[in-house]
């Protein structure tokens, strides 16, 4: 069993925050090689979950189109199979779904459905957790201290 | 910092002051990834020490600005109760050091990183009622005619539009990919638009944690003015208010003291009521606009124009931050 790449960035993170950058006099290097460490942290932090992460983000759209629009089924049904999937092509589909989304999101807007509009927000949110890396912002500045 | 810098500064330096200079150092400062800024330490020749700050345009920048924007901005409020740099010179050439740029004297204090919590205690209520009434000054204070002229030349009624369609182009020139989150708040904005301002203020357009300069418990210098625009004070308010400055918390904006006497000192200080409304719509348009400057970093660093890693922070952190705020104000409001 070989080291994960994940583990990989994590070390290469640490080496280059904790070792490589206090050795630099020159202090706008100095803080642009710090930044760096902190952005491959906050990758490798990441790294293990971009696929199933958007396998899950695709399939929460689908349902939720499914139940909140009147979208034909068989539209939708071409993103439900993921199983052989590269990261490219879920991306690709994320991206689809995510227009399908906006489009049916703008048309709850038009209507001013209030009831609708809060379900979708209530989606958008559940992605937006899943997906973001600001979460790890308390995690950077106590690599920096 | 190059030696071509070096050597092309020193030349125009000494031409423009009539004086022979040596460099005792020129430094870049990180971050900030509008234009490249360098803190120069000089002597002159009866050896009488300059400090001075550089700001030069960048080939790359997060978001296109004129020098001369910043520097009439920065003109506006010299010798003014807003503390800004003395200016010394601007150019829109490439002919002195290879880019545009402006010059102006350093001024004593230090900036913050607005992402880090508590940075400013335990001065945060006296740098609190002097960030929040320096803002009030900005409102009300009276432009003069030529600069007046300058700025509103460029600018469309109503104010709100004319901003609000600016950087709703440049999401949708930049944008990687679709964000249902930020079509929505966008589409809110336009369909609940806010009243005209009878007020027309030079608004500051960065406005905000980081961007000041501090000495213990004092505001010494406003910085940052390359996005300066003739519109609603309500802009900059709504700026210097969201979340996103005091993010781990929200209580106390720009983490100084609480949102409900920072509006206090800003309306005595400005001498305008609020419009509660009016300001919301602000705060959502911030979150708007700040997406607008994190989309255009992030596509500076997928496309390779410019490889800065603030470039990639930027698209990363605060882009996640503002979606996040932009749920909130939606799910508020419906």
């Amino acid at each position: 069993m070989k080291p994960d790449i994940n583990i990989a960035l994590l070390n290469a993170a640490q080496e280059i925050i904790n070792r490589f950058s206090p050795l630099i006099e020159d202090e706008y290097e100095r803080s642009r090689l710090g930044s760096w460490g902190a952005l491959i942290l906050i990758s490798a932090m990441k790294f293990n979950d971009a696929s199933s992460s958007l396998k899950k983000e695709n399939g929460d759209i689908v349902k939720w189109l499914k139940n909140h629009t009147k979208l034909r089924k068989e539209e939708l049904e071409k993103f439900e199979s993921c199983e052989d999937k590269n990261l490219d092509q879920l991306e690709q589909d994320n991206q689809n779904l995510r227009e399908i989304l906006d489009k049916q999101i703008q048309e709850i807007q038009v209507k001013e459905d209030n009831v609708l509009f809060r379900e979708g927000i209530y989606l958008m949110r559940s992605m937006h957790q899943r997906r973001k890396v600001s979460d790890l912002i308390g995690m950077l500045q106590q690599q920096e201290s | 910092m190059s030696k071509d810098l070096t050597s092309a500064f020193l030349s125009y330096y000494s031409e423009f002051q009539k004086k022979e200079y040596s460099l005792i150092s020129l430094e870049r400062i990180f971050g900030g990834a509008s234009r490249e800024t360098y803190k120069i330490i000089l002597n002159d020749d009866s050896n009488k020490k300059e400090r001075l700050i550089l700001r030069l345009s960048q080939d790359s920048s997060l978001i296109e600005t004129e020098q001369r924007t910043e520097y009439l901005a920065y003109s506006a409020f010299q010798e003014s109760n807003v503390p800004v740099p003395v200016l010394i010179d601007m150019s829109e050439e490439n002919t002195e050091l290879g880019a545009p740029f402006m010059l102006m004297r350093e001024l004593n204090g230090e900036a913050a990183s607005p992402f880090t919590p508590n940075i400013y205690a335990p001065h945060e209520n006296e740098l609190g009622e002097q960030f929040w009434s320096i803002l009030g000054e900005i409102a009300k204070k009276k432009i003069d005619s030529d600069i007046y002229e300058d700025f509103i030349g460029e600018t469309e009624r109503p104010f709100w539009k004319n901003e609000l369609d600016k950087w709703v182009k440049i999401i949708h020139e930049d944008s990687i990919g679709i964000e249902p989150i930020l079509e929505a708040g966008i589409r809110h904005l336009y369909k609940y638009p806010p009243n005209e301002s009878e007020i027309i203020s030079m608004v500051h357009g960065d406005y905000r944690s980081g961007n000041f300069l501090y000495a213990e418990n004092k505001i010494t210098g406003i910085l940052d003015w390359e996005m300066a625009h003739l519109g609603d004070p309500l802009e900059d308010l709504g700026w210097a208010l969201s979340p996103i400055w005091s993010w781990q918390d929200k209580e106390r904006p720009a983490y100084l003291v609480k949102r409900e006497d920072a509006i206090s000192i800003w309306e005595a200080t400005s001498d305008i009521s609020l419009n509660k409304d009016d300001l919301q719509w602000w705060e959502l348009f911030a979150a708007i606009k700040g997406m607008a400057i994190w989309i255009s970093a992030g596509n500076e660093f997928k496309s390779g124009k410019n490889i800065d890693p603030i470039n990639l922070f930027s698209a990363w952190i605060p882009g996640d931050i503002h979606l996040e705020i932009i749920l909130d104000i939606l799910e508020r409001n419906t």
